[in-house]
């Protein structure tokens, strides 16, 4: 995404009189909001949730406002030198290391103490502002350059884009270990789905056939996106992060039937189809 | 035009050593000029099903790293004048297989004008498996009427529309063709085994034939003789009959129905 809005700037600044301009922009990120600042428990946490990856590069910010400072009740005197020390400091390092061996680009971080923004400048990452600010009108000169100010705004929630996303289409069978990421849209798969294989999507997942594998949507966190399936048979399904595997057998009046399953609230709810 | 044929499954011990033999013997006794290759590096099996395991000097990896002449290493069946065998090697490992000698060898025997190539891919889903696959036009998965090997069969399915020269370039995909091994009816009509409707439902890949779960194919593994030799048994002629399904003759599905046995049978015992 980020890489695109570069091409475009660039084609946009040939055409015009100077080489460049300097324009506030808007970027929706990722963010990765932590709620421990123990990097060993953290890693493990990743490698249980994220580590298979399937990410391609994309920025990440991290954001550190959630990350319990137990370090900062008031401190009494006899207790000097722990309040000198501060709240614990998260290992920067550490996390950008785990973010960048699973393709993802740290390049901000929200919400740090003064002791991390140094560590995170070291890093090279820049300082995001903690909270969208939508309003906030960043006057940028276009025509001096004195330095380079650009503005991260964090997004907590992936906004669904305007343009129509690009559908992909899959025509033939998934088998056993196959494994299909539809990026910023929706999957559509004709042919069936078998045990082991994994359908991906960021929007939603449509499956003109058994599906017997895996089926993933809203990976970004799009609550609004749905499973569809000619013959529901998943070992598992997964809607913005909230699945069920099949361990509870899927319901009798979906099972094997053409059937849809949505996000509500938090509860995923199957649904049969009548066609 | 050369057809190269792999014969593969995923799953170990499913037949495919067996099919391999008896396919390509078979498809010698309708007159074509047929070589099968023991992609098996390490645990070469083909020249003991085949009968030539002590004629067997040079093998596929040395004609693969170019020691020797391909026609050194090609051994001619005895019984039939269309039939090479080209054996593993027993004291290699499959990382010996390159690819660009694989493709050597069997750019070789196209020159050598042979109608197929059936190449018995090993178990698995490594090397070995990838590099018999890799060249493949048309593949026989052969699958054992239970779950384990379907999902094994269902990934190598899954590999031969992804992961071969075929896939890979965008030409026309690999033909598949199921060949279900050791099927038998009455365990199917018990709930033991898979149906065939069962399999097809999994996998949905068109069926060129079932053999019959059978002692004879030991007895001919252990003879040295492929078992479409073995005259009058069941496995020769469903493998007769794979052979003329594959060279598009329109043959109907036998020894898929469960045989009743009879009452005097079942007292006495017997065959």
């Amino acid at each position: 995404m980020a890489d695109q809005t570069r091409d475009n700037l660039g084609r946009k600044a040939a055409s015009r009189a100077g080489t460049f301009e300097l324009k506030s922009r808007r970027f929706s990120l990722l963010g990765l909001v932590l709620h421990s600042s123990d990097l060993a428990e953290i890693a493990a946490d990743w490698a249980a949730r994220a580590g298979a990856g399937g990410f391609e590069h994309e920025p990440v910010v991290i954001d550190l406002s959630a990350v319990p400072r137990a370090a900062a009740t008031p401190a009494t005197e006899g207790q000097a030198p722990l309040a000198l020390d501060g709240p614990a400091p998260v290992d920067l390092r550490g996390i950008v290391e785990l973010l960048r061996a699973s393709q993802l680009q740290p390049v901000a971080v929200a919400g740090a103490t003064a002791e991390e923004l140094a560590l995170a400048h070291e890093l090279g990452l820049a300082d995001a502002a903690e909270e969208p600010a939508a309003e906030r009108a960043a006057p940028v000169p276009a025509d001096t350059v004195r330095e380079v100010v650009r503005e991260v705004v964090v997004e907590k929630f992936i906004e669904k884009p305007a343009a129509p996303a690009p559908t992909m289409v899959i025509d033939k069978p998934l088998r056993s270990g196959q494994r299909v990421y539809a990026k910023g849209g929706d999957l559509v798969v004709l042919a069936l789905v078998n045990h082991g294989a994994e359908v991906i999507a960021d929007g939603s997942v449509h499956v003109y056939a058994p599906l017997r594998g895996k089926a993933i949507a809203g990976a970004r966190g799009d609550t609004s996106a749905r499973i569809y399936a000619h013959s529901l048979e998943a070992e598992l399904v997964s809607i913005a992060g909230i699945y069920r595997t099949t361990e509870n057998p899927l319901p009798a009046e979906v099972a094997g039937k053409p059937a849809q399953v949505l996000l509500d609230g938090e509860k995923l709810l199957m649904q049969p189809l009548s066609l | 035009m050369t057809k190269i044929v792999v014969v593969t499954s995923g799953k170990g011990g499913v037949g495919k050593t067996t099919t391999s033999a008896s396919f390509a013997t078979g498809l010698a006794m309708r007159g074509h000029k047929t070589c099968v290759i023991d992609f098996d590096v390490g645990l070469r099996n083909l020249d003991l099903i085949m009968g030539v395991e002590r004629r067997v000097v040079y093998d596929l990896i040395n004609v693969v790293n170019d020691e020797i002449k391909l026609t050194q290493a090609l051994i001619k069946d005895k019984q039939l004048d269309k039939l090479y065998i080209l054996a593993a090697s027993q004291t290699r490992d499959k990382d010996a297989l390159k690819q660009e000698g694989v493709e050597r060898v069997l750019e070789e025997l196209k020159a050598m004008e042979f109608d197929y190539i059936v190449c018995d891919s090993p178990a698995g889903i490594e090397t070995g498996a990838l590099m018999a696959m890799h060249y493949a036009d048309e593949a026989l998965v052969v699958t054992n009427p239970e779950v384990s090997s379907v999902r094994d069969s269902d990934r190598i399915l899954g590999m031969l529309s992804s992961k071969t020269k075929r896939a890979i370039e965008g030409a026309e995909p690999v033909k598949e063709h199921l060949l279900i091994t050791r099927y038998n009816p009455n365990r199917v009509e018990g709930g033991q085994m898979l149906s065939l409707d069962d399999i097809h439902e999994i996998l949905r890949t068109p069926l060129i034939g079932v053999i019959p779960e059978s002692e004879s194919v030991l007895q001919a593994s252990n003879q040295g003789t492929p078992a479409i030799h073995l005259q009058g048994t069941d496995v020769a002629e469903a493998y007769k009959d794979v052979v003329a399904r594959f060279l598009g003759e329109d043959k109907p599905m036998r020894f898929t129905e469960a045989v009743k046995q009879s009452w005097f049978k079942r007292v006495f015992g017997g065959k």
